[in-house]
């Protein structure tokens, strides 16, 4: 039974993975069925890479909204665009995208009716407007080096807080983030009506575009592809037309995001060794939670 | 909870040192330099001609922290003084407790002072425990260093100075490891750097076997299964203590995650249900003691199922006795010394598949289900249906088959054969052990750990220029071929005065 008993004399008894019998082999016997509950990769999950470039598409429509934000920003600030003309382009979107909506979501049971949707629209435009002069002087006493700062970490977080596992509408975090970089930026802008245009618009991008965009993925799965490359076109282009160069790094970023990294993880994927056996522990499959509800 | 410690089993010699106060002071050079020459004359070479081992047991977790390790090392530890061994144990110090103290029959115990990071384990740098641990190697004239549980820092810490001195090493893991998340990754590459120059490894299951061996990437030949044992005069059968007009079910384990204590949560209620005539009895303490309470809570069982706490190892028995059935839900297990000590109490048996547990008890003695609520349900229902119909074997019967199962004697005989195996391998000289530690970690994690090696050599080096081996003083030897336990150690009615004079001494500058 030792570890150094005679290992040469094979009994002709087969050994057995139990410890209850003394078995006539030493203690450090090594059978021919060592390690033969070893599994490999059961849970590693085979990626086609269209599908992986599919997923990356929200990211990569999240980073062209970002940009679009960005360029409209900068049209108005230099006076390009003026506020009316940006406040009824987004009107016109919003009862666009809100017919959209709602005829995508035709099956399913409203739990709002439609007056409530148009109430809290207008509460909502009818509080910015009231306080776009505060938000306009909020930020006077601040440097504007350190606004833009701001608003660029605050865009930064909201990218990367933003929950893109599906199915999810903009999370907390990353909504507040993106606002807060909007209002750091609206109150650089020349008007407080600019100020209000600007802030009504992050909202239709940052918080309802998401919603719009989930639903369209839920229903008509085949529309989303097309509404991000559509996103990312307009992101490029809009970006070119202020500044060509930002424009090729804002392409290259999207073509690396959707392209390459997708072929990254997918032959990477091939070298994934996951081992596992009896020495797991076990996870409870069990839903608990009905014992105490 | 299962797994509780007894200090005072086996030995019928009362401890006479537990409860006497001691300094911190301990393994100072401070002795009188006469010792050495009284006692000096087995050296390293006496031992191994002697065929007897001078053994330190190295790991931070032992009484009076409680648990299965603690109890492994205690218990093994008297079984190789009863065989003739030396053994001294090396841990670190428990609040108050510091110092050297003696346990039954001369089991020597330091308690090092070093700084407790987390969990009782203590903090590593690789160096700082180095003075420390080479004064008790030189004092006791260790030959094998064998630490213990791969959670416990202090015990790589003694694996990796005792190879920079040149002693033997042996390591015993209790745990299971998985390998999917970052933790994981770091200790199981830690383990490796550990275990790659260790003479000897011993795993307490099969499973625990092939875990270790892949975790630390070794040679499956050195690595030797030996079980952990379970004291059967503990844990006697007593049929006259149950209930005969209700089935009893026994749940004795800490109450937390892993021990699967959310799938009892969801049993409790669904068995209720159905057994008008059932009732739990729940002993141990732990964070999922709230969702127990809510079960009992929500479904109005506060008549059937008894939360009783923290248990002390004593009483464990008194409550085991009183039920039918012994559950064990854990969701992993390198060795299940709960069920053993279930079965050895007569009861009918029902656990888990994981880990080690199919290997501890006979098909007879144990029902095995998947870790899910309705498997657990329908195991439980099986042994319940049978329990009415009376089919089961009497709890004497029981212990009976059990109590011949795992035992200390039989664990340290096998360890033992693990120490002369061991002491015939050669501890690789620096360089050998640093091309070892670089072909075997890998480039980056090796090269590091060989500069710590090396560090740790000048170390030993400049220590040993500044306090030399022979001028540190040689502690009387309490077990082992030498032993003066019993013989005139710690009293003053012994034959021989100069031994008394120095024993005594010796004793009071440990423990006074």
């Amino acid at each position: 039974m030792g570890a150094d008993s005679d290992a040469g004399a094979s009994p002709a008894v087969p050994w057995r993975k139990v410890l209850y019998e003394r078995q006539p082999f030493p203690d450090n016997y090594v059978d021919r069925r060592f390690l033969e509950e070893l599994r490999r990769n059961i849970r590693v999950r085979r990626y086609s890479y269209w599908a992986v470039v599919r997923e990356t598409g929200l990211v990569s429509q999240q980073l062209s909204c970002v940009a679009l934000f960005l360029t409209l920003w900068s049209y108005m600030e230099q006076g390009n665009v003026g506020p009316l003309t940006l406040l009824w382009t987004g009107l016109g979107c919003s009862v666009l995208g809100y017919t959209l909506y709602e005829a995508l979501g035709g099956g399913i049971d409203r739990e709002r009716t439609r007056c409530a949707d148009l109430q809290s629209a207008a509460v909502f435009m009818a509080f910015t407007f009231g306080f776009s002069p505060v938000l306009k002087t909020l930020t006077e006493s601040v440097s504007t080096d350190t606004v833009y700062a701001m608003s660029a970490g605050m865009l930064i977080a909201h990218l990367a807080s933003f929950p893109y596992t599906q199915p999810s509408l903009p999370g907390s975090l990353s909504l507040n983030a993106a606002l807060f970089a909007s209002v750091c930026l609206a109150s650089r802008l020349p008007g407080t009506l600019h100020t209000f245009a600007m802030l009504s618009c992050a909202l239709l991008v940052f918080a309802l575009w998401p919603c719009l965009l989930q639903r369209l993925r839920h229903t008509a799965e085949w529309t989303f592809p097309w509404a991000a490359g559509m996103v990312c076109v307009c992101g490029v282009v809009g970006v070119g037309t202020l500044w060509p160069a930002g424009a090729l790094l804002l392409f290259l970023a999207l073509v690396i995001l959707t392209l390459v990294c997708p072929l990254l993880l997918v032959r990477l994927q091939r070298h994934k060794d996951n081992i596992h056996g009896p020495w797991d522990e076990a996870e409870i499959s069990d839903d608990l939670s009905r014992f105490l509800s | 909870m299962g797994q509780r410690k007894r200090v005072n089993v086996q030995s019928p010699v009362p401890c006479p040192s537990e409860t006497q106060p001691f300094s911190p002071h301990t393994h100072s050079s401070t002795e009188i330099p006469h010792h050495t020459h009284a006692f000096n004359t087995s050296g390293h070479h006496g031992y191994l001609q002697s065929g007897k081992h001078s053994i330190c047991m190295v790991s931070d977790f032992f009484y009076p922290n409680m648990g299965g390790v603690e109890s492994h090392i205690y218990q093994l530890s008297q079984c190789l003084i009863e065989k003739g061994h030396k053994v001294v144990i090396a841990t670190h110090a428990y609040g108050e407790r510091r110092g050297v103290r003696y346990l039954n029959n001369g089991l020597k115990v330091y308690y090092l002072p070093l700084q407790v990071m987390y969990n009782q384990s203590t903090a590593t740098t690789c160096f700082h425990s180095l003075p420390l641990l080479r004064c008790v190697f030189v004092r006791e004239r260790i030959t094998v260093v064998h630490a213990h549980s791969s959670f416990s820092a202090m015990a790589h810490d003694a694996l990796f100075h005792a190879k920079t001195m040149g002693l033997n090493t042996v390591f015993t893991d209790h745990s299971l490891f998985g390998f999917a998340d970052l933790s994981s990754v770091l200790t199981n590459k830690l383990l490796t750097v550990s275990l790659c120059d260790t003479n000897h490894i011993v795993c307490v299951s099969y499973t625990s076997k092939e875990n270790t061996v892949l975790r630390a990437a070794l040679n499956p030949d050195i690595v030797s299964v030996i079980p952990n044992a379970v004291d059967p005069t503990d844990f006697t059968p007593d049929p006259s203590c149950r209930d005969s007009s209700k089935i009893t079910i026994v749940v004795v384990s800490r109450l937390v995650y892993r021990k699967g204590i959310d799938l009892l949560g969801g049993i409790i209620p669904e068995l209720c249900a159905k057994h008008p005539d059932l009732c739990f009895l729940i002993g141990g303490e732990g964070p999922k003691r709230l969702v127990l309470e809510e079960v009992r809570e929500k479904y109005q069982l506060h008549d059937r199922v008894r939360l009783l706490g923290a248990l002390d190892h004593k009483d464990v028995r008194d409550v085991l006795v009183q039920g039918h059935i012994f559950l064990n839900t854990s969701l992993t297990e390198a060795f299940c010394m709960a069920i053993v000590e279930g079965a050895s109490c007569g009861l009918q048996v029902v656990s888990t598949r994981v880990g080690g547990i199919p290997e501890v008890l006979p098909d007879e003695l144990v029902t095995l289900c998947e870790p899910t609520v309705s498997s657990l349900c329908v195991g439980l229902e099986k042994v319940i249906a049978r329990q009415r119909a009376g089919k089961v074997p009497s709890p004497a019967a029981i212990h009976r088959q059990v109590q011949t199962l795992y035992t200390w004697r039989n664990v340290a005989e096998r360890t033992e054969k693990v120490y002369d195996h061991a002491c015939r391998q050669p501890v690789l000289p620096l360089p050998a052990r640093l091309r070892r530690l670089r072909s075997h970690c890998g480039a980056v994690a090796g090269s590091i750990f060989s500069f710590v090696a090396v560090i740790n050599f000048l170390f030993l080096l400049f220590l040993q220029w500044l306090f030399p081996n022979h001028l540190i003083d040689v502690a009387v030897d309490a077990s082992g071929p030498g032993g003066r336990w019993g013989r005139g150690f710690g009293k003053e009615e012994s034959k021989d005065p100069i031994v008394a004079r120095c024993a005594v001494e010796d004793t009071r500058r440990l423990k006074c």
